[in-house]
């Protein structure tokens, strides 16, 4: 494990380096409290910090205070070294956020056994923010798919609405629904449906940008969100994903199935008066229209005037009515 | 946390002469360390008998006492006490790591006065300090010598 030792006294440096580097540690010395800060600040810092008090410039309990008002990043175990042995030096350098405080000179030993407490105190907050990752995943992604759930992806619909209209940009929401998809589930059963859906899923994320968007809106219905999408090329877009879906056939443990999508295409600045809501009621819309012209196609949501309130921002459209 | 520790005590009463000492208004320039100069013993099996990391050590120390003694002087010279003490401490850690304890304890001593900004008292003090300093470092430099051989 690697530790920092922040230590102006060249002595004190030397026997602090030589016992941690004997006691397994990797060291990482700092001669001032700047310096310090600076090899704390850096990405992947040490965990562990064994911290003078009295040191030119930035002294250890200062350094403390700086790191405690960090935000957003790994817990640092703090440790003071002082030759101050007061009560109220103890007390005033534990509430200057460290973690535990040892005088000097320090014995090996109880040095050792202090940094292995501030190891396992280390590990129990890994554990904590591990577990705190892992709830925040669920609570926000579907299980099976690991798509973004229902409710983020409206959010993030409604963040990015929000956003093309304060930049005049267009959002392209694709509303995705698996053809035939009951049938699958009946014929091959449940597991091969799951199959089905994880699949068609890794294509859909796989095909869009990184910075788009693509949640499990329902059963086997998937809702893409486009951010800052051309709306000349957005037809294109959708069109380009009903493809890649059903490209090449989705290999299961018994069978091998072409799968394809339905698309309904809405565009926010075709519906500009239009809450996220209604936009993607225009969406589901399209959606059923592709249903109906047969599946396994896209169709864009039509705006009638009192729906548009900007200047045509769509010149050169593509025809509304795609067909594979 | 669950407790703290320090690795050695100020014996008590050499602790409290100085302690008079430093509030004395004409205090005598004279201390009498109940403790051994040095305890090498001590200091070596701290450093599990590695005694070529001791000369390293010792080594560092001969070099860098004479520039915090020099800080103190200087500090002394300027009244300028909060340097003083911070001197002090660093000689104070300094002389704790290597087991020198009645100049260890002499540090302490001066910096606490320093802090407490008591001019007269420190330079008795600062004094005192080098003299201990002066018993020492001919054992340094025997045992400098010595583990060279």
């Amino acid at each position: 494990m690697r530790i920092l030792i922040a230590e102006d006294d060249s002595l004190s440096r030397t026997l602090l380096e030589r016992t941690l580097q004997r006691a397994g540690y990797e060291v990482i010395s700092a001669e001032d409290g700047a310096r310090a800060l600076q090899e704390l600040n850096k990405e992947d810092p040490p965990r562990l910090a064994l911290l003078d008090w009295v040191m030119p410039g930035l002294d250890g309990a200062q350094l403390c205070r700086e790191l405690r008002a960090r935000k957003n990043k790994p817990y640092t175990y703090l440790i003071l070294l002082s030759s101050k042995e007061s009560k109220q030096d103890i007390v005033q350098g534990l509430e200057s956020g460290a973690d535990d405080y040892l005088t000097k000179p320090f014995d090996a030993e109880e040095l050792k056994a202090r940094l292995r407490a501030g190891q396992r105190i280390l590990d129990l907050e890994d554990r904590l923010v591990e577990a705190c990752e892992s709830m925040r995943f669920q609570a926000t992604h579907d299980l099976l798919t690991s798509l973004w759930n229902r409710g983020v992806i409206v959010e993030l619909l409604l963040r990015e609405v929000h956003r093309s209209r304060r930049e005049r940009s267009c959002t392209a929401v694709m509303m995705c629904d698996i053809d035939h998809f009951k049938s699958v589930n009946d014929s091959l059963g449940h597991a091969a449906g799951d199959d089905v859906l994880r699949e068609v899923s890794r294509r859909l994320r796989t095909s869009v940008r990184s910075y788009d968007m693509v949640g499990r809106y329902g059963g086997e219905e998937f809702l893409v969100v486009l951010n800052k999408c051309d709306p000349s090329s957005a037809v294109h877009r959708a069109e380009n994903l009903r493809q890649t879906v059903c490209s090449r056939p989705v290999r299961l443990a018994s069978a091998q199935l072409t799968i394809t999508i339905s698309l309904g295409l809405a565009l926010s600045c075709d519906f500009a008066k239009c809450d996220v809501e209604e936009l993607l009621h225009h969406a589901d819309m399209a959606l059923y229209a592709a249903k109906a012209a047969g599946r396994n196609c896209v169709r864009i949501a039509q705006p009638d005037s009192s729906d548009r309130d900007l200047p045509d921002l769509l010149p050169g459209k593509e025809s509304p009515l795609l067909t594979p | 946390m669950d407790r703290w520790f320090r690795k050695e005590t100020p014996d008590k009463a050499t602790e409290t002469e100085l302690e008079q000492l430093a509030a004395r208004a004409d205090p005598q320039p004279c201390v009498e360390p109940a403790t051994p100069d040095w305890d090498l013993k001590e200091l070596l099996e701290r450093l599990d008998g590695d005694e070529e990391f001791l000369r390293e050590l010792l080594v560092i120390f001969r070099a860098d006492y004479r520039d915090c003694l020099h800080k103190a002087h200087r500090a002394m010279a300027e009244s300028n006490l909060p340097d003083l003490s911070r001197a002090a401490h660093t000689l104070k850690g300094m002389l704790r790591n290597l087991s020198m304890k009645s100049a260890a304890q002499t540090a302490a001593a001066l910096e606490k006065t320093a802090h407490a900004a008591a001019e007269k008292e420190s330079a008795e003090l600062l004094l005192i300090l080098e003299g201990d300093l002066a018993k020492v470092l001919p054992e340094v430099e025997a045992q400098l010598a010595g583990v060279k051989a």
